[in-house]
């Protein structure tokens, strides 16, 4: 077994001891996955999983680095990106994936890419 | 500031090339001549072609202690770089199809999935599959 092996082994051991805990994390990131494009927030995520709101965070955060609402806002973009590509529209888009302002979709989205929505799409368009 | 490369040593460029491109799928973006031997060759993923570019370094090859932690990392097991996949254990079949050897098999590690591979340049490679 190489060191690297080793190395795998302890650290599954110690960070993933606690199946439970894993468990309910990945139900909430499943749920996100599942439901991104609906009106999701801490209580109804802790709710999915049957925790309290604080400690689904705390949780959310130690196996997954981020928290639920950072995950949420970077598949919501991440699936922005898929619908552009297929010639959605920008506000289509925008509604598609959950976010509620058209404004604060398109700034956001230029901020993660620099380089709006529409460019996006069209240089999208432009590489098929 | 931007990341827009990140390198991997190699020791023979053209076999590092033939290898990332015809068997993991990366397509070669630049191929800029450095001097009689060395290249400045980049590869990028066939999803992201303008993406973080991937530098095949051939600096194992002229400078020592470049040589010398690259041995360490491979005969120690450890992966530098790791590539994101949709399926580890489908990936993992193809490239077994096509000879590639494996130090670790797709493994669960709570939030991910895993596997090791050789790249044959000199580097063990982990894919990264998201659960």
């Amino acid at each position: 077994m190489s060191i690297y092996q080793q190395h795998l082994e302890n650290y599954k051991a110690k960070k993933f001891a606690n199946q439970g805990q894993l468990d309910t994390i990945m139900a909430v990131k499943y749920h996100i996955d599942d439901h991104f494009q609906e009106e999701l927030n801490l209580d109804v995520l802790s709710t999915e999983g049957f925790v309290s709101k604080f400690h689904m965070l705390r949780l959310f955060k130690k196996y997954h680095g981020q928290t639920p609402s950072q995950y949420l806002t970077g598949k919501r973009l991440e699936k922005a990106k898929e619908l552009l590509k297929t010639g959605a529209s920008v506000t289509e888009t925008c509604y598609a994936v959950g976010f509620k302002s058209l404004g604060s979709f398109s700034a956001l989205f230029k901020r993660r890419n620099n380089i709006s929505p529409k460019e996006f799409q069209k240089r999208a368009t432009l590489k098929k | 500031m931007k990341v827009t490369v990140i390198s991997i040593p190699v020791r023979d460029q053209q076999h590092a090339l033939d290898f990332y491109t015809k068997k993991l799928g990366f397509i070669k973006k630049l191929d800029i001549p450095i001097n009689e031997t060395d290249r400045w060759l980049t590869l990028v993923s066939p999803e992201d072609q303008d993406g973080v570019q991937l530098v095949l370094e051939p600096a194992p090859l002229h400078f020592e202690p470049s040589r010398v932690y690259q041995d360490a990392l491979k005969e120690a097991g450890f992966p530098y770089t790791q590539f994101d996949v949709e399926n580890v254990q489908e990936e993992y079949d193809r490239l077994l199809g096509l000879d590639v050897e494996f130090s670790v098999a797709p493994t669960d590690m709570g939030t991910v999935k895993i596997a090791v591979f050789d790249d044959t340049c000199g580097n063990n490679i982990q894919l990264v599959e998201y659960l």
